[in-house]
Parts: C-alpha cells; structure tokens; sequence
C-alpha cells in the first residue's frame, strides 16, 4: 500500500521532466503507475473479499505517536480500485485532452499527486495520516482548478474551494482530535462504538467531523463551491469533481458510520441533510443548459443520496450506498470524460448548440448512451440496482423513510430528466450549430468513457461477480453489524418496483416537458435571488472590509505612534509582572555590592553624554556626547571587573563615532529637539519616564532576589580543566556557549552584508584609483597613522592568539584589528587598504562564518556532538577547535566592520 | 552600587525611548544606541556587581569574590551585534534621507507607503 502511494508519487515527481521529452506521449508511461497500483489492488481483492485485512505501518512521528498506518478492508478496497482505475484512465485521457497545453507536464504531476493524496486517504489508518492526505487532496484540487490560471474565473472557484474545504477541514481537525482523546485510540481500527457514545463531547464531535466530511462532499450549504469548480479542465472534474475527492466527505461518514451510527441523531441529520441536498442539486440540475454544469449539479445530487443511504442504516440502504457509490463513479466519470470530448471536438457545451452528434461522434455516443442508462437508472444496468435498493433501504426506515423516497423519488426522475439532455439532446435529432465541425475524438479520449459505462452494464448483469468480491466486504466495514449482502435485478413486485416505475414515468414527463418544466422553475424569482454565490461574494467582501478596518486601526503607518504604544504595553507588563512578585523590591543593604568611585563617574558620565544628545542639535555635538556616554559605560564595566566587556565597549564605541560622524557629515543640521506640538512632546516625555522607572523597578527587582544556582562557579571551575582556558569568558563564548556565539557572528556578518548595500554601491578596487582623503592631508597625520595602523593590526593578533587564557578573544581581536584598518582606509583611501588586504572583506566574512563552522564539524566528525572542543598538544603547544572558532569569530568582525566602512567611504567619494 | 546602577539604567532607558519617540530619524537612530547601553548594563547588573577580580582562573586557581563570568559574555557579544545594528540602522537612515530627502518619520511614510499591489485601495472589489 505504501509502495502504491509512494510510486504515484514518484511518477508525480518524474512528470514534468518526462512531459518535456516525450510530450504528450509520456502520459502513456505515467499511467503505468497507477496501473500498476491498480492491478495490486485486485489481486488483493480475493483477501479482503474473504473477510481479511491487510495492515502495514510505518512510524512517522513516534513521539508523538504519529504512525504512517495503512489498512485495507472491503470499503478502503472499493476506493482504492476506483482511485487507482479511474486515475489510470484519466492520466490517459488528459493527455489527450490537453495534449497542446505548454503546462501539460505542469497537470500531470498535480494530477498524480492528488492521487497519491487521495490514495492515502482512503488507506490511511491513523487519524493524523489521514487528515493531512484529506488537506492534501484539498491543495491539489486548489491547483487544479485553478490551472486555466489566465482566467479570472478559474481562481475565483479555486479560492473558493479552498476557503470551503479547507475551513472544514480545521473543523475536521478539531473533531478529530477531540475523538482521538475521548476514544483513547488514534486509529480507525481501534475505535469502539462504547467509547465515544455517551461522553459529554459527542455532540461536539460529530458536529465538527461532519463539517468536514458536509464541506468536502458539497452538502447544503457548502455545496456551492462545485459547480464553480467546473471551471477546472476536464479530466479534473471527471476525475476529483465526481469520482474520487468529492466522495472523501462520504468515504469518512461511511468509515466512521459503525462508531457513530448507533443513536438517534447522526441517522436523522444525514438523512435530512443529504436530502435537501438532493433536491437543490436535482432541481438546479434541470435549470443549466451547459452540459458540464449539468453533470455537476447531478452529482451533488448523488452525494447528497449518498449522504442519505448512510444515514438510513438500513440492511438495504447500506447495500444501496455501496453499490450506489461504484455505480455512480464509473457512470459520472464516463459521462464526464464524454463531455470533455463533446466540447473539444465541437468547441461548445450548450445544450442549444448541440444535437445529432451521434453522426460524428458514434464511440463516444455509444459510451454516452451507456453511462446514461445506468445514470437513470435503467435495467439492466448498474445504477438500477442501485436505485432498487435506495428505495428499499428508505422505504424500511418508516415515517422518516417515506418522506425522503419521495424526495429520492423526485430526484431520480429529475436525474432520469438530466440524463436524458444529456444522451438524447446532445447525440440524437437534429443536426447543431457547432462552431466547429465535429469529429470523432482520438482512441485514448473515447476509450475512458467506454470503459466506464461498459463497467456499470458488466456489473449489472453480472451482479454476483460484484456481490461476492466488492460489495459485501465493503458493507460489512460500513455497517455497524453483520449484514447480508444479496444483489438481484429482478425482486418481485415489491413498492420499490412500483416507486421505480414511478420515478421512469415522472422523469421521461419532465423530459418531454423540459421547456414547460424550466418555464415553470424560472417563474419561481425569489428562490433564484437566493444564490449562494451572491451571498459568498458578500461575505468575503464583508470580510476583507473588516479586516481591513480592523488592521487599519493598528497600522496605520505612524511609526512614533507604534513605539509610544509599544512603550506603553510594555510598561504595563514590566509593573505587573514586579508587582506579582513576591517579597520587597529592596534587599537588606550588605547584600549589595560596596559603591566604588570609578563605576559612580562610569554611570554618570553615561547619563550625561545620553541626556546631552537628548537635548544638542549640533551634529559634531551630537557625535560627542554619545561617545561620552559610552566611555562612560566602559568606564563602569572596568569598575565592575569586566576587562573584557569594557575593552569591547572602548572600540565599538570608537567605530560608532567613526561611522555616526561619516554619516551626519551629510544630514542637514536639526532645527527642533522632540515634537513641534507642547502637547505631544509631554506625552512622549511621560511615556519616556514611566518605561524608564518600569527599567529601574525591573532591574532592582531582578537583584533584591538571591542568585539562583550555582551557574558561575560551575562555569570557573570547569573552565580550564573542561575548556582549557583561563579567560573564563572567552571560554563561555567559544567552547561552552560556542553554538550561541556562532549565531551572533552569523547575525554581525548578515547585518553587515545587508547595511553595506543600502550604505553604497558595490565597486570594483580597480575602479577605484583615487588617493588619500582631502581631510586627512596632514603629513603629520599621515605620519602618524601609518605605524599606529600596524602597531593595532599586530595587537590585534596578539589580542586573539592570547584570548584564550588573558584579556582578549576573537571578538576584541577583530575590532581592534577593524580600528587600525579604518584608520589606515581614513588616512590613505581605501583604495589602499583594499590592495593590502588583497581580498574583499566580504570574503573574510564568508571565511570567518566557514572557520567558526568547520571548527564545529570537526567535533561531529570525531563522533562527538556538533561544536564539541577538541584538543592536541603538539610539542606542548595547546591547540584546540575553539580556536579555530576564535579564528572565524576574528575574521567574520573584522569583515563586517571592513565591508561597512569600505562601502560608506566609497559611496562618499563620488 | 546596584542600586545606582539600576537608577542609571532606568535614565538611560528613558533617554533612550524619548529619541526613539523623536520626529528625526537621526535621533531615533541615537535613541536605539541608547537602549541598547541601557539594556548591556541592566544585563551586566542582574548578575550582581560585587566582583572583587576578573573572571580569570589562572593555573586553574579560582579566585573568592570572582565577578560573574556569564553575563560578561551576553553583554561582550551584544556589544558587538549592537554595533551591526546601529551601523545597519545608520544605512537605512542614510538611504531613507537619499531616497525620500527626508528624514522625518512621519513623513517618509505618508510619501513612501503605496497601497498594497494586490488588493483594490477602496476595498471594492471581493476576491
């Protein structure tokens, strides 16, 4: 079973290149796989025909108990023979159909791989499984519908299947999930009727499920998405829009029919349900004149029968739903297949155009003529078996079976009356007015059809052939009992006899009546003002209007008013969350640390370069007091025994100022501090204030609280002997925390990659021949520059190589580095400094990023996890993977300031 | 000194979100290089100050009252993606005021802001 699935797949895959080869021949080849599927199915029928399963399972979640679980019983069988058959035929016919399509490759693979969804589907054990082949099936429809992508309508009826199906789905999802934690069991096999009746979510359960099954099989109201869903080609709508994914919804009322079919209510929805279902689609059946239409319109006619015949529950109407569902596939799809050979080989579809066909086209009309009689029902075939034993089936269920024959009886005529437009209309009378002179359609086009009604005549008559090998193993997985399964054509003169010979006469009437049946319907205006599909439209604008006021409130693009907001929010959190804790905000005073005079100038030089550039408008200014207030910083992280952060800081603020004085140079001087408004400038400030204090509460609130756990010292004591590093810090970021690091060079290397292209033009170093800078021309300057620019360089490597056990790393190695070449590219141009790296900064990024990386592969490849430090001592000289990892850390900082600075400056030169 | 550092920190982070709330993307430029010191040094501060020597472990020997070595290396890295941040965030200024010769927030995005390509900009039509 997997392997069915699994090579439809494949064949999906192997479609578009094939198609481009072999163009519309390959579909020759790709039908083998479902051919093949097919053919494994019937072997297997005698198994499961003498009562047995087959179960195969493959773990596909395990953690979540998730299994891949496939089971074949009668009911899964009947499906699978219809999809894999079917889809064999119809792989064959679109090849045909479509064979001047330049995306004919494009068809097949959704074709196929709403097969192997499809396939999945009605095989699926598990619940999970089976609902994401459910989902598929429901994006591959999307796709299929909307192939003839050019046309406005095509999407409109693809979004439209979508947004039904796939709302049902999540319905279904919910239910699902919900039987699954009732029942205690995730499998269709394992469900058992005595776990769920009862419970307190039953209800709730069968409600969601049958949104999802109503949804997929267009049950009223849902049913409007499948007549629009005509808009697809037509191999799709012979193929998904009739035989195969419309019936999904029936497929898992029928699966789970035996668990749910014990009480009152879900007999009593089904039947009413599926028989309002019948009569809106038989009677809009009547009202089309396009024969696509039309054939649409039946089926949902059918899969509202369908729908009913379940809820009957009845020994004949589950053999009436069984027999029903093939009888209906093989007919629906033949008559479908025939249309799409109608319209292509005439280029029309209106009944009022058409006539006389039979001239023409005699394969495809006999094909026709075959599928029509069982469509209507007729003996010797299929569909009047069927239609028997619809009525027997109701006519058992008593007061409620009475009132719904009669809806049966009026919608078998009603489709007596379709079927007859749809044979005698279109292949006998008078001659048409084609636009075009028909011809008759090639082998692979007529012989679909003709297998398919040929089928449904062959079944008939030879009804214990079915009766033994298909349906009585499907019955029994239907029902919620034994059940005894016995086909016949001839019963006696039994009511459903009579009720059939109703249902004749009244449906050849409404033939010959046709014009004064449609006459009468048209009068009935109000009903027609009633479209679903005006009333869809309304939604969906209602929605999109909503939703756009509902957006348009929040982003209403005002960036000041979002931050303003935010603080706020913010705010609010931050002092909810130090109120709810327990205990007082301030600890008992020896548990803070002693004030020392350095950090008291650190945190005030901070505050007072902030506030300066709060409130100065000269840029130079400007630039001043925010590397003030960052010395500041540094300043207090060196009182805090913090070497390594504070050097960080000393040269990332020396580059800020750098890069801050480059740009500003060119911004026009700022005219007014803070908003123009008094009004909105004092709201700011409040909103300032108050998040400032929810800082301050945070942060006394984080220390009043003991330190927990004993993280540090783990980290001081295991430094060395773990991390071979007396820089405990430094070992934290290469070795223990290494796979954090690497994220955050990846993040330094990106933003530097993305800043340099907003920041400048790319240019070629040989584009670039100018030299020097106007504003550096001081010798002394110059002078000055040149050894300092290499006395850093040298630091720098000195800085990385010793990071490990002193002050120093490859993050302060790297900016220290940066800074020498900045002054150098400042001094001299970049031009310069270009030629003495000789490779583009944006490489040393790449070789960083690819150290840090390949010093983490080397831990893998020792068999250890990904970024494990490895060490050797060559002649007693420590050497180690972290630093390696240093190395990248150096390279990817170094090449991200570089790349920034280059391009700034560069830009600037023009 | 803790408590100095969290009155220090809850300046800074006002200082910070008043730029942040200014007109000038210059400013708000300034005010996200202000927030993020603020926010180094409440990192930095959480994890206690009483340090009396620098993480270091020389021959293996743990020093007593050594300063938290973890939040050292938070900061040290968020220093430096603070700084490709800003330098980032510089760029777009820089391109915001070369494209829209402009660099008040307010009005870059009356002038930059075009109705969404995909949907009608009076919400007529449906689907």
């Amino acid at each position: 079973m997997l392997n069915a699935v699994l090579g439809i797949a494949l064949a999906m895959l192997l479609a578009p290149a094939l198609s481009r080869v072999l163009d519309d021949r390959a579909g020759f080849l790709l039908a083998a796989a479902p051919l093949a599927a097919f053919v494994w199915f019937v072997l297997q029928v005698p198994v499961v025909a003498g009562g047995g399963e087959l179960i195969e399972a493959l773990a596909w979640v395990p953690a979540l108990e998730v299994t891949l679980a496939f089971r074949l019983d009668g009911l899964s069988l009947l499906f699978a023979l219809l999809v894999s058959g079917i889809g064999t035929l119809i792989v064959l016919y679109a090849g045909a159909y479509l064979s001047d399509h330049h995306h004919l490759g494009r068809f097949y693979a959704y074709l196929l791989g709403f097969m192997a969804a499809m396939l999945g589907l009605v095989l699926a054990d598990d619940f999970i499984a089976m609902f994401v082949f459910w989902e598929l099936t429901s994006v591959a429809s999307f796709l299929l519908i909307a192939f003839l992508h050019e046309k406005s309508d095509s999407r409109r009826a693809a979004l439209q299947a979508l947004l039904i199906t796939g709302g049902g789905g999540l319905a279904l999802l919910a239910g699902l999930i919900l039987l699954g934690v009732v029942s205690d069991s995730w499998q269709f096999s394992a469900l058992q009727a005595a776990a769920v009746e009862g419970h307190v979510l039953y209800p709730a359960i069968v409600v969601l499920i049958l949104i999802g099954c109503f949804t997929k099989s267009a049950q009223l109201p849902f049913h409007l998405w499948l007549p629009n869903a005509m808009a697809a080609p037509t191999p799709v709508s012979a193929y998904l829009h009739s035989a195969t994914m419309v019936k999904a919804g029936v497929y898992l009322m029928a699966r789970l029919n035996p668990v749910f079919g014990g009480p009152e209510g879900w007999g009593t929805v089904l039947v009413v349900v599926g028989a309002a279902t019948a009569l809106v689609g038989a009677v809009l059946a009547i009202r089309q004149t396009d024969l696509k239409r039309i054939l649409a319109y039946t089926t949902v006619t059918v899969l509202g029968q369908l729908t009913m015949l379940i809820g009957t529950n009845t020994t004949y109407g589950l053999q009436a739903f069984v027999i029903y569902l093939l009888a209906h596939s093989l007919y629906k799809g033949a008559l479908f297949m025939a249309v799409g050979a109608v319209d292509h080989a005439t280029g029309t579809r209106e009944l009022g155009r058409l006539g006389g066909l039979i001239r023409f086209m005699p394969l495809t009309g006999a094909a026709v003529a075959l599928a029509a009689f069982s469509n209507a029902g007729l003996p010797p075939f299929f569909g009047f078996i069927a239609k028997e034993f619809k009525y027997t089936g109701l006519i058992e269920l008593g007061p409620l079976g009475w009132l719904s024959t009669g809806v049966m009886i009026a919608t078998n005529a009603l489709l007596l009356t379709a079927a007859g437009l749809v044979f005698i209309r279109t292949f006998l009378g008078r001659k048409g007015r084609y636009p075009r002179v028909p011809h008759e359609v090639s082998a692979p086009m007529w012989a679909g059809p003709m297998v398919l009604a040929l089928g449904g005549f062959a079944l008939g008559a030879f009804n214990n052939l079915p009766e033994v090998w298909l349906v009585n193993a499907a019955v029994q997985a239907v029902a919620r009992g034994p059940v005894e399964v016995n086909l016949y054509l001839w019963g006696g003169i039994t009511p459903a006899l009579v009720a059939s010979a109703l249902t004749v006469s009244l449906g050849a009437l409404a033939y010959v009546f046709r014009y004064q049946v449609r006459l009468r319907l048209a009068r009935l205006r109000v009903f027609w003002r009633i479209s679903g599909d005006l009333i869809w439209d309304r939604m969906l604008k209602r929605l999109f209007v909503f939703a756009g006021t509902l957006a348009g409130n929040f982003q209403h693009g005002s960036l000041r008013l979002h931050m303003s907001l935010l603080a706020l929010v913010a705010t609010a959190v931050a002092v909810l969350a130090v109120i709810a804790m327990p205990g007082s905000l301030l600890a008992a005073a020896d548990t803070y640390a002693p004030l020392s005079p350095a950090g008291l100038a650190g945190c005030a030089l901070a505050v007072c370069g902030a506030a300066g550039a709060a409130v100065m408008r000269g840029r130079l200014a400007l630039v001043a007091a925010l590397g003030l207030s960052g010395l500041g910083l540094a300043l207090f992280f060196l009182a805090a025994n913090a070497p390594d952060v504070a050097v960080t800081q000393l040269m990332v603020e020396t580059l800020t100022v750098v890069f801050l004085a480059l740009v500003l140079r060119r911004m026009p001087p700022m005219r007014v501090v803070g908003s123009r408004a008094p009004l909105v400038r004092r709201y700011h400030a409040v909103v300032a204030g108050l998040f400032g204090v929810a800082a301050t509460l945070l942060v006394l609130a984080a220390v009043s609280q003991p330190l927990p756990g004993g993280i540090a010292s783990w980290f001081m004591h295991n430094s060395l002997p773990g991390g071979h590093g007396a820089n405990v810090v430094n070992v934290i970021l290469v070795d223990f925390r290494a796979l954090d690091t690497l994220g955050e060079i990846l993040v330094v290397g990106l933003a530097g990659l993305a800043a340099a292209t907003l920041l400048g033009e790319g240019r070629g170093p040989a584009m670039s021949r100018q030299q020097g800078r106007a504003g550096f021309d001081s010798v002394f300057l110059r002078q000055g520059m040149r050894p300092l620019a290499t006395l850093l360089t040298l630091v720098s490597l000195v800085l990385l190589w010793r990071g490990h056990n002193l002050l120093g790393g490859g993050f302060i190695g790297g900016l220290v580095a940066a800074t020498g070449l900045v002054l150098l590219a400042l001094g001299f141009g970049v031009p310069l400094v270009r030629r003495l790296l000789r490779v583009s900064p944006a490489w040393l990024v790449g070789a960083g990023l690819a150290c840090a990386l390949g010093a983490g592969l080397l831990g893998l490849l020792a068999g250890e996890a990904f970024l494990t430090g490895l060490w050797a001592a060559p002649a007693g000289l420590p050497l180690g993977t972290p630093l390696l990892f240093d190395v990248g850390v150096f390279l990817t900082v170094l090449g991200a300031v570089l790349h920034m600075l280059f391009r700034l400056l560069e830009s600037e030169e023009d | 000194m803790e408590l100095i550092a969290a009155l220090t920190v809850g300046v800074l982070v006002a200082i910070g979100v008043w730029l942040l709330l200014d007109r000038n993307l210059v400013r708000v430029v300034l005010g996200v290089v202000v927030l993020g010191n603020a926010i180094n040094l409440a990192v930095l501060t959480a994890g206690r100050l009483g340090g009396q020597a620098a993480a270091f472990v020389p021959g293996g020997v743990v020093p007593e009252a050594a300063a938290n070595p973890l939040p050292q290396a938070l900061v040290l890295t968020a220093i430096v993606i603070g700084f490709a941040l800003f330098v980032f965030a510089l760029a777009v200024l820089k391109r915001t005021r070369e494209e829209h010769d402009s660099t008040e927030t307010d009005r870059i995005t009356r002038v930059a802001e075009a109705p969404a390509p995909d949907l009608p900009a009076d919400g007529k039509e449906g689907a």
